[in-house]
């Protein structure tokens, strides 16, 4: 293990925006850190970077403790959602200046920076100043920059979420080729469900600066330990019935489907997809959503049903997963 | 048609600044005094003839110059200082930072009469304080040698916080990001100051330094309510001169002349001072 995060808190004035966190990402993996705004994701990113100090519990960097370690002397690679470029220096300055500020010779400056230029088709930008590149040249530059650092660890906070959607897209297979297939442990904050698990490995859910579940993308979609984790993941939204005697049952929209067997329902509106089509219910257990072919004619009146299999217990009180 | 809108704007400007401006450049191409009976008499240039052979004119585009230069530099300094602490988060920032701007809210001559009874001899703290220490007179406001440098103080004392508030400004632009991002890098904080703070401030200190630098190339009151333009016109001002010229000798064609040459040696100072920061390398790219 190579990031490991024990028991971190972090407090501000005497609110705890963060409490009992505990991590372990390995080398070479990606780790998601997802949930809503002020769940506390970005917190733990500037905790493990060193920007703020952990008011509880201990980060390991390969078996170090670097809890009380400045920032400056933790070699992490990060890249921040403004990707904080230096408005006033070219690209090729904004990637030497972290090498001049480290003492490495000018040469070996020179060179590198050529060569990271290189690997990121920065080439014909390297005198132009940030305002003159697009959103996605920008966020190459900064990339290129934690690339430099040759960190132990790689940071990513929301490095996708001021580019539009097909450049996002355009841009996860490179940003898979360069950070995450390296050795090093990844961390990214993300509050896109699709971005983290099409990129990460794991996925860690926060909420309220507590950890909901961790697990791969899968077990999250397929195994939600809570009521906030099932509605969190999976787009479009869970069906959750209402409470029976303590137990909320829910089930996915793609889990539903139309049979002649099934209870009656009538179609309150429906979304076409493309694909698929999201079908809006009035079912006497309350309102449903179903995803189903785009295919298939939708009468106004129809039958659906769905495998016990396939439906998700949970506590209504504590909102935790009953097996 | 929109600029239409621009209409009383303009009209305003040109009310306030271009009507007096002709006016004065007109009336620098007259005789218009008590020997003419206050009537503008074309002369030909007579008045342009003049000032370039007033020594007391040059004298005093020296003083002014040398007046506006020290303390618009010392107002820089100081007021960068001033804005980098206020720039910072402690307690009780708020309060210092609406003390800081005092000086600047008090009326030139009422804080001008209170240097000038600061630097008095023999009465004023300044000289009890030379007593205390064994040192004999300092006569501040009487010696043509430094007199000068106590109205330097004066307007330092009124109007660094201006410089400060401009300054201030241009350093709550500068995202916090990018000292983070200097500081995951390896950067220490006082490479941080001359790499990021300073270069990204450029612009404010250009503002601040074109500013001030016309204001006090015009400065009067201070002056007038300080020193009088003495010791022995030591720290006379090119707007006092033109001051004395009109409201003393009743020389209005001569005043306008000093006070239009004065306007194109201030204008040629600023594009100097622009020229000079827009070939810095370093300002060029925080402009863009």
């Amino acid at each position: 293990m190579s990031l490991i995060l024990q028991d971190i808190g972090r407090r501000v004035g005497r609110k705890w925006i963060l409490r009992h966190l505990q991590l372990e990402v390995a080398n070479g993996e990606c780790l998601a850190l997802l949930g809503p705004s002020g769940c506390g994701k970005s917190t733990t990113l500037r905790l493990i970077a060193g920007l703020d100090l952990a008011d509880e519990g201990s980060i390991l960097i390969d078996g170090q403790d670097v809890s009380k370690v400045a920032a400056v002397d933790r070699r992490i690679g990060m890249v921040f959602q403004s990707y904080a470029l230096f408005p006033h220096l070219t690209v090729a300055a904004n990637l030497c200046l972290g090498l001049r500020v480290r003492g490495i010779s000018a040469a070996e400056q020179q060179h590198r920076v050529a060569s990271v230029l290189a690997l990121m088709q920065l080439e014909e930008f390297a005198d132009r100043r940030p305002a003159q590149l697009s959103g996605g040249q920008r966020q190459r530059v900064a990339l290129a920059r934690a690339l430099l650092r040759d960190p132990l660890v790689y940071l990513l906070d929301e490095p996708m979420s001021n580019l539009d959607a097909q450049l996002r897209e355009d841009l996860r297979p490179e940003l898979r080729r360069l950070i995450l297939n390296g050795n090093q442990p990844v961390v990214y904050v993300t509050h896109d469900q699709h971005e983290a698990m099409a990129m990460a490995d794991r996925i860690a859910v926060l909420r309220d600066g507590q950890l909901e579940q961790i697990g791969t993308p899968q077990e999250l979609y397929l195994k939600p330990s809570t009521i906030f984790v099932a509605s969190f993941i999976g787009r479009p939204q869970i069906n959750l019935l209402p409470a029976q005697s303590g137990i909320v049952t829910a089930i996915r929209p793609e889990d539903v489907h139309l049979s002649e067997e099934g209870i009656s329902c009538r179609i309150i509106d429906i979304e076409w997809l493309g694909t698929s089509q999201l079908c809006l219910l009035d079912s006497p257990k309350g309102k449903l959503r179903m995803l189903c072919n785009s295919q298939i004619k939708i009468p106004e009146n129809v039958k659906v049903k769905w495998s016990s299999e396939k439906e998700h217990h949970f506590n209504s009180e504590s909102g935790h997963r009953i097996n | 048609m929109i600029q239409l809108l621009l209409l009383p704007a303009i009209l305003l400007v040109g009310l306030v600044f271009g009507v007096p401006l002709i006016r004065y450049a007109w009336l620098s191409l007259h005789a218009d005094s008590v020997v003419t009976g206050l009537v503008a008499i074309p002369n030909n240039g007579a008045n342009w003839l003049r000032l370039i052979n007033d020594q007391r004119f040059w004298q005093d585009a020296i003083q002014t110059s040398r007046f506006a230069v020290v303390s618009v530099g010392l107002e820089l300094l100081i007021a960068l200082a001033i804005a980098l602490l206020l720039d910072q988060r402690w307690r009780g920032r708020g309060v210092v930072r609406a003390a800081t701007l005092l000086p600047w809210a008090l009326p030139t001559t009422v804080m001008a009469l209170g240097w000038r009874w600061i630097f008095n001899t023999p009465y004023g703290p300044i000289e009890q304080l030379a007593k205390l220490f064994g040192l004999h007179t300092l006569n501040i406001l009487s010696n043509p040698d430094i007199t000068w440098l106590a109205t330097v103080v004066g307007d330092v004392w009124k109007t660094t916080p201006f410089i400060a508030l401009i300054l201030l400004a241009g350093l709550q632009t500068i995202p916090e990001d990018l000292y983070e991002a200097f500081r995951l890098e390896g950067g220490k904080p006082r490479a941080a100051l001359f790499r990021i703070t300073l270069p990204l401030l450029q612009p404010y200190v250009l503002l601040g330094l074109l500013f001030r630098l016309a204001q006090a190339f015009g400065v009067f009151d201070l002056i007038q309510v300080m020193t009088g333009g003495g010791p022995a016109s030591s720290t006379e001002s090119l707007a006092l001169y033109s001051y004395i010229n009109a409201m003393r000798f009743l020389d209005f064609g001569y005043s306008a002349t000093i006070m239009i040459g004065s306007f194109i040696l201030l204008l040629l100072a600023c594009i100097l001072v622009w020229a000079i920061i827009q070939q810095s390398r370093i300002l060029k790219g925080a402009l863009k």
